[in-house]
C-alpha cells in the first residue's frame, strides 16, 4: 500500500492506493492512484516539497509522483521566518 | 465594615485569579491543542516518522536533534512548540534559524517539516531559512 499525505493546518490528509491492484487493473485503485497523482501536481504547482519515506531507507526529496513509494509526503513552500 | 471586608476578600480573589490564569492557561494550553483533531493527526504522522529513541528525546528533553548530512560535527535542534532552531557544531551553538511555511500548522507538523528538509533537501533549508548568527 502506498500514501500520500499532505500536510495542512487540519493535520495531514491522506490519500492510499494499493499497487498490486493497480497492477490487476482494478477501477476503483487506478482512480485512487490518479487522484493521488492530480493532488501531487496541484501541492507541487503550489511550491510545495514532496518527500519519500520508505522503511529503512534514507527520506528523498522527489519532483516527480512515484506509485511504487511506500510514503510521499507533501510539506507546503517554507519561507524564512 | 464586615461588607467592606468582604468585598476586599472578593477583590483579592478576583486579582489572584487574574493573575494565575495566564501560567494556568500556558501549563494546561499544549494538552488541550493535543486533543484538537488536527493535532491528533499531526502527531500521528510524527510518531510514523520518528524513531521511538527520537521519540523519547522530544518528550523528555523538549527537543529533536538531527544530525547534519553534510557536517559530520553539525545538529540541528528542534524545538517541540515553535521557536528557533539552532545549529551546534562541536556542541556550542553557532547560529539559530527562522523558518515557517506559508501555511498554518500543526506543531507537530512543523516537527516533521524541520526533519524532512533537512535530512532531505538541507541546502534549500539553509537558503531560504532566516539566520541569526551567534557571537561569544
Amino acid at each position: 500500500m502506498g500514501m500520500l499525505r499532505v500536510m495542512s493546518r487540519r493535520g495531514d490528509d491522506r490519500l492510499t492506493w494499493d499497487e498490486q491492484k493497480i497492477q490487476t487493473g482494478d477501477a476503483e485503485a487506478i482512480a485512487a492512484i490518479e487522484e493521488a497523482e492530480r493532488i501531487f501536481a496541484q501541492e507541487r504547482a503550489k511550491g510545495a516539497t514532496a518527500f519519500r519515506i520508505d522503511t529503512g531507507k534514507p527520506v528523498q526529496r522527489i519532483e516527480k509522483f512515484d506509485p511504487t513509494a511506500e510514503q510521499i509526503v507533501l510539506v507546503p513552500r517554507v519561507v524564512g521566518g | 465594615m464586615n461588607q467592606t471586608s468582604q468585598l476586599l476578600t472578593a477583590l483579592c480573589w478576583i486579582i489572584i485569579a487574574l493573575a494565575v490564569s495566564p501560567m494556568l492557561w500556558l501549563i494546561v494550553q499544549p494538552y488541550v491543542r493535543s486533543m484538537s483533531r488536527s493535532e491528533r493527526r499531526a502527531t500521528d504522522l510524527l510518531r510514523d516518522t520518528l524513531t521511538s529513541e527520537q521519540m523519547r528525546q522530544l518528550l523528555w528533553q523538549g527537543y529533536l536533534e538531527i544530525p547534519s548530512p553534510t557536517k559530520p560535527r553539525r545538529v540541528y535542534r528542534v524545538p517541540r512548540t515553535r521557536g528557533y532552531v539552532q545549529v551546534l557544531e562541536n556542541g556550542r551553538t553557532i547560529m539559530r534559524l527562522c523558518l515557517q511555511p506559508i501555511e498554518h500548522l500543526p506543531d507537530a507538523d512543523m516537527i516533521v517539516l524541520h526533519k524532512l528538509m533537512i535530512e532531505a533537501n538541507e541546502e534549500t533549508y539553509l537558503q531560504k531559512a532566516n539566520k541569526y548568527m551567534c557571537l561569544d
